[in-house]
């Protein structure tokens, strides 16, 4: 073998060696950058309160908690619905997360309106965007009742 | 030991190399890059002592920085270095830019300066936007609430984005601690590299001078070393002052620790992000896309193959209208956008009534009670009834 080609083949043969080294360790890498998208998100059903003490309730603000994994800590994450009791049993639990950007939005009952402080979005008594950028209703939450307490399902 | 050193380091010609003159007609802006880059070292150097008392985990980031700010000998002096220190490089760079936008200076050969340039230019966006997370406050968590939920806006791979760097379904402990590590490790990392790869090219192809130098001129004024590095050293030091006067004097702001459900908080972000923040009050539903995505990636684009866009040999402005009417329009429409968001009316003078309450549980120990039912959850907004009104129906009819 000439020395150019030799020369060749040593070039090639590196940049082999080297592509083999940055695969393997760059893909764990970049898998383990990566990896909380792939996450499966899970859900549990939280309980808001006895019934008792909610019925009645028109657009009424409840702070909860409730213990869900993030990463390596088991957090007690805050959140902040309302709620209504729309008869015959039923509820309807608004989350406040804005469907915009995630800020949180507030009721006001003289417009009956949930106001969001970000972008200037209002959505109706239903969730339904009237104004503001939000290309979505709001998020209106699962729900049930067991033993006379009102469960919201959060994920 | 100067004996020592000239015996084994190529000194001679380093200094000839620094030796070599600029362009013979050249101003203070030309001092611009060396004031960005003194600020980022500067940066570098507060946040390498800051990171040795801070904990990047929200039972203790906050307390860390209350502590840097309250206990620490000189704690609130180089926070507030670091603090100030972040505004002011955002607003040198923006200038730098702005001064080889306006005197033609990316122009060949020095198309790749420019596109360095200005992905350090992202890199210092992205230093702004990990860094005011890292105080754990109420800003910092709903800023990033909001700059996550933007990136997420992304077609096709938005979500993934989103999640990817708040390393799950939410802001929380994972995302302060990949934010961090993108403040600290990530980021400088990259921005090092782009410095050095920016400060050769710079050298290589040497000063562009003003548009009015002929090419007999590029290589007649003074020399870099030592006299164009004086002007720049004495800019720097005024600079340091400044900072160093608003370190003592200015306040540096940090708000209740982060609270996912205040609702009375008006999230706003830093400054220099006001100006996108205002942008996505004028797209709405369908068209939402189009400020959290469309406009900031071309106008970053554009920006980044400008050269490649712009190719005529015209450096003087008055003979590049296009290039003179698209600076102005982008200068006046930040500026513009930033004055807006900034001076947007806010609703937390107008709180929920009551404020939100700590939960209480009554039913079991992991059962939640609503806020008090003797009081209505009442708050006044600062839109009129005729206003609401209107923004229904206009809703209706789009329905």
């Amino acid at each position: 073998m000439s020395n150019e080609g030799r020369r060749s083949f040593l070039q090639i043969a590196s940049a082999c060696i080297g592509g083999i080294i940055g695969l393997a360790a760059g893909i764990p890498l970049i898998g383990f950058a990566i990896s909380p998208a792939w996450k499966k998100e899970e859900s549990q059903w939280v309980d808001l309160g006895l019934v008792d003490r909610l019925k009645n309730s028109r657009f009424k603000k409840v702070n909860y908690t409730f213990t869900a994994k993030d990463g390596w800590v088991k957090a007690t994450k805050k959140r902040s619905v309302y709620v209504t009791d729309v008869g015959n049993g039923e509820w309807d639990v608004f989350s406040r997360t804005c469907s915009h950007l995630g800020c949180l939005v507030r009721w006001n009952e003289s417009q009956e309106s949930f106001l969001c402080p970000c972008h200037g979005a209002v959505f109706d008594k239903n969730g339904a965007v009237v104004a503001g950028p939000p290309p979505e209703p709001l998020q209106k939450l699962d729900v049930k009742v067991e033993a006379g307490v009102l469960y919201v399902k959060e994920t | 030991m100067k004996q020592f050193l000239h015996d084994r380091l190529p000194l001679d010609g380093m200094m000839a190399h620094l030796r070599k003159p600029l362009p013979k007609h050249i101003n203070l802006l030309f001092s611009l890059g060396s004031l960005a880059l003194f600020l980022l070292l500067l940066q570098a150097a507060t946040g390498a002592f800051l990171a040795m008392s801070y904990s990047p985990s929200p039972d203790h980031a906050h307390n860390a920085v209350t502590y840097i700010s309250e206990e620490m000998p000189f704690g609130s002096f180089v926070r507030g270095l670091h603090h100030w220190g972040a505004s002011a490089l955002v607003i040198i760079v923006f200038l730098h830019i702005l001064r080889v936008v306006l005197y033609g200076s990316y122009k060949a050969p020095r198309e790749l300066t420019w596109v360095v340039g200005v992905l350090l230019f992202l890199v210092t966006l992205g230093f702004g936007f990990t860094g005011y997370l890292l105080p754990w406050d109420e800003k910092a968590y709903w800023a990033t609430v909001v700059g996550v939920e933007i990136a997420g806006t992304a077609p096709v791979l938005g979500e993934v984005v989103a999640k990817v760097l708040r390393g799950g379904a939410e802001v929380g402990a994972v995302t302060l601690s990949r934010f961090y590590a993108l403040h600290t490790i990530w980021l400088p990392w990259l921005a090092f590299g782009l410095v050095g790869a920016h400060l050769f090219l710079v050298r290589y192809y040497g000063s562009s001078g003003l548009p009015k130098n002929t090419p007999e001129e590029m290589n007649t004024g003074k020399p870099f070393f030592p006299d164009q590095v004086f002007e720049d050293v004495v800019g720097m030091f005024i600079l340091f002052v400044v900072l160093a006067c608003a370190a003592l004097f200015a306040e540096v702001p940090l708000e209740k620790v982060a609270d996912p459900t205040n609702a009375n908080y008006d999230p706003r972000p830093e400054w220099y992000f006001l100006f996108l923040f205002q942008l996505l009050k004028y797209f709405q539903g369908p068209f939402e896309i189009i400020g959290t995505f469309i406009i900031p990636t071309v106008g970053m684009l554009l920006l980044l193959f400008l050269p490649f866009l712009d190719r005529s040999e015209r450096k003087v402005l008055w003979k590049r209208p296009i290039a003179l009417t698209v600076t102005t329009v982008c200068v006046v429409a930040i500026v513009g956008l930033t004055i807006l968001g900034a001076t947007a009316p806010k609703l937390d003078s107008q709180e929920e009534v009551p404020p939100t309450e700590e939960v209480q549980q009554v039913t079991s120990p992991d059962t939640q009670t609503p806020d008090s039912e003797d009081e209505e959850d009442v708050f006044e907004f600062n839109l009129t009834e005729e206003e609401i009104d209107a923004a229904k129906e206009v809703g209706e009819e789009a329905q």
